[in-house]
């Protein structure tokens, strides 16, 4: 006989695991799933796991913030579970923005005003005073090593920055995953590794459960897709999900540097978080004194959309161990060696290359689907990890009240973040919107 | 004072992380990223060294490569080398022919004072050809040189050995030194470092202009196969400290490495 289950989630990364924690502490008897053999050990893992608050909406701001009082707070989130491999630690460095045509950095004060974000603003000398390996010439446009031009002596100086106190980085997205699932157990979710979805059972356009490769069945009036860069193929196992989404997803490969720190500079311990517009880059403290360096997908590079399935296999482009390209090695390092004059550029590529589950205008689909009892919570395009617990706690209410008769799609819930009391309207995050212009469409969201 | 001459020999590599594909029966994909030799990095940062002491004096990196190892000799000039010379070749060349190449394309530029290079490169693990570069101009030549102080025209050096016993030799100069790892820590260039580099010299010459004899015999590719990586994962027990105890056993006794 077939198990049945109130609720299904596919994927146990760090947006599946608290939507199966928040759902059980609804009284939903859950399972979740993942082909994978263990918590996180998905695309999270590749995550930079970066918590700030600058976002181009007011609702992106006011979820980010949400999503710090849970990191700050993470242990009685966690409601003082004991996982065995410890806590993942949020490391609360303060995040810097660096004003500069990079990033609409008067937008993201206004919604900082608007939603309470504690910030300071910072002049040249005080970034000076705190980082003094920064170099504060203006670098932009964005452009490539490959242009003669990326070398040319900068003239301008950078306005200044918006330093975001408590922001920082989380330092193991992982662990964060599996502490959320250690959480969700003890509210007596389950969860089922090494597992693969191979088919999402309907019937009347009801979803019915899932059916798993090694042909064993479950049985849930719930089912909700939150796996990563499989997403779209998961919805495309719905009977009508893909065709009814007006926003769709793809996986797009994505690669992390990890530089040494210069000579004397201890960036670990004394160094921020800084999102970098001016040169397209953000960086934040890794392990070992380093930098790590994300893109923020500048116009001149070159996006590379993959099968996950191929790239996982390491066909056609390795996984997530493995190899980076040089010339990304080089873009991305010599950015950051503009900034940050004294780092030295090892000829060997190190760090990390991952996939993005990445929808068409990066901003997420939080939303029901045209199958019913079929959910999701998809394309968080690189940049929705800080929101995870918000996520959770929001999706759980989204089903909830679906479950209960709201047409979402005609009527948005009006989600009230515990923390910080603001109403969002979930619709934004909806799969029938129309492209997003107002997106940066970007790792920024 | 003339110039003192710190020629260093590096080469092209496949990148260490790469998954190195079989083609055919005697060749791999070279569609990965190369990179200087891991080892030539500790020569070119000694050399960058040993000119700051003994002004005046210039680093040339040398290479025997395609002309995609442009790119090689970017990161040596980049690491301090002032200049380099690119001997252009279409393929592969064992370390006779390499070491006669080498030879060849330094004594057309210079009287060298001291040659450096890598133990080993990564890809073909010879560890021939330094010695056989020093035999072609016969000099003296230590490898795996983990010291290395220059005085009164000659080289101290030390050697570590596989025992773990440390040679301590004198080589007149000039001389031919094999960098290994334990020399220094490498030191990577820095954006400026980098710019300026791409301003710096690449003479290249094709390797049909040095006019090399040809060997009498050669060591030639037959078939290349893949290693095999065989994992043979063990679990340990008992308690925290008990494991810690078995780790740092494993750490010291079978991977020797504390």
């Amino acid at each position: 006989m077939d198990k049945k289950y109130d609720a299904i989630i596919i994927g146990a990364g760090v947006i599946g695991c608290p939507i199966a924690y928040e759902l059980a502490k609804k009284g939903y008897k859950t399972l979740t799933v993942d082909k994978l053999a263990d918590a996180g050990e998905g695309s999270t893992a590749g995550s930079c796991a970066i918590v700030r608050a600058h976002y181009s909406t007011v609702d992106g701001v006011a979820m980010a913030y949400e999503g710090f009082k849970y990191w700050l707070d993470w242990r009685n989130y966690l409601g003082n579970v004991k996982d065995e491999k410890g806590l993942a630690k949020f490391m609360n460095t303060g995040s810097v923005l660096l004003k500069s045509k990079g990033h609409d950095w008067r937008k993201v004060k206004r919604n900082y005003d608007v939603v309470g974000v504690k910030y300071e603003e910072w002049g040249l000398d005080k970034i000076k005073m705190q980082i003094p390996v920064y170099d504060l010439h203006e670098f932009w446009p964005v452009k490539r090593p490959e242009d003669p031009s990326f070398f040319d002596d900068p003239t301008n100086l950078l306005e200044g920055a918006i330093f975001c106190p408590e922001g920082g980085y989380v330092n193991d997205p992982v662990l964060s995953a599996h502490n959320i699932m250690r959480a969700a157990e003890t509210k007596g979710a389950e969860f089922m590794f090494k597992v693969e979805v191979t088919g999402i059972r309907s019937q009347n356009g009801k979803v019915q459960g899932i059916t798993l490769k090694d042909g064993r069945r479950f049985d849930a009036p719930i089912v909700v897709n939150v796996a990563g860069p499989h997403s779209f193929k998961i919805n495309q196992m719905a009977e009508g999900v893909w065709q009814g989404c007006n926003i769709k997803t793809k996986s797009l490969r994505h690669e992390v540097m990890h530089c040494p720190s210069p000579e004397g500079y201890d960036y670990l311990n004394d160094g921020y978080h800084t999102s970098d517009g001016d040169l397209g880059i953000y960086y934040r403290p890794e392990v070992g004194n380093m930098f790590l360096i994300g893109s923020e997908d500048p116009k001149c590079d070159r996006q590379e959309w993959v099968d996950p399935d191929a790239f996982y296999a390491g066909q056609g482009g390795r996984g997530r161990d493995n190899q980076l390209s040089e010339a990304q090695w080089k873009a991305q390092c010599y950015r950051l060696g503009r900034r940050v004059p004294s780092l030295q550029v090892p000829n060997q590529p190190k760090g990390v290359c991952d996939l993005y589950d990445c929808s068409d205008d990066w901003i997420p689909i939080y939303d029901k689907s045209d199958l019913g009892g079929f959910y999701m919570a998809v394309g968080t395009s690189g940049n929705q990890y800080k929101n995870a617990p918000v996520v959770g706690h929001m999706m759980a209410e989204l089903i909830d009240t679906c479950e209960k008769g709201l047409d979402h799609d005609k009527k948005p819930l009006q989600y009230k973040l515990p923390h910080i009391g603001r109403l969002i309207d979930v619709g934004f995050f909806s799969r029938k919107r129309e492209i997003n212009r107002s997106s940066s469409f970007s790792v920024n969201g | 004072m003339s110039l003192f001459k710190i020629y260093v020999c590096v080469k092209h590599v496949p990148d260490s992380a790469a998954t190195i594909t079989v083609l055919g029966s005697d060749r791999i994909d070279a569609n990965v990223t190369f990179l200087i030799n891991p080892y030539d990095e500790h020569a070119l940062t000694e050399a960058a060294r040993i000119r700051q002491q003994h002004a005046p004096a210039e680093v040339v990196a040398v290479c025997l490569g395609p002309s995609a190892a442009e790119n090689t000799l970017r990161s040596a000039m980049a690491m301090g080398a002032d200049r380099s010379i690119l001997v252009v070749t279409p393929q592969d060349h064992d370390s006779i022919f390499t070491a006669r190449a080498l030879k060849s394309a330094i004594a057309q530029d210079g009287e060298p004072g001291i040659i450096l290079t890598g133990k080993e490169a990564i890809d073909t693990e010879g560890m021939q050809t330094l010695f056989r570069l020093a035999a072609n101009f016969g000099l003296p030549a230590a490898t795996n040189v983990v010291k290395l102080q220059l005085q009164d025209a000659a080289a101290l050096v030390e050697c570590e050995k596989e025992s773990g016993a440390v040679d301590v030799i004198r080589m007149g100069l000039p001389c031919v030194v094999g960098a290994g790892k334990g020399l220094n820590t490498p030191r990577y260039p820095t954006f400026p470092e980098i710019v300026k580099s791409r301003k710096k010299e690449v003479k290249k010459i094709d390797v049909a202009a040095l006019g090399i004899a040809r060997p009498a015999s050669r060591v030639e590719i037959i078939e290349l196969k893949p290693a095999v990586e065989n994992r043979a994962p063990r679990a340990l027990t008992g308690s925290a400290a008990e494991i810690a105890r078995q780790i740092a056993a494993i750490l010291k006794e079978e991977a020797r490495v504390i």
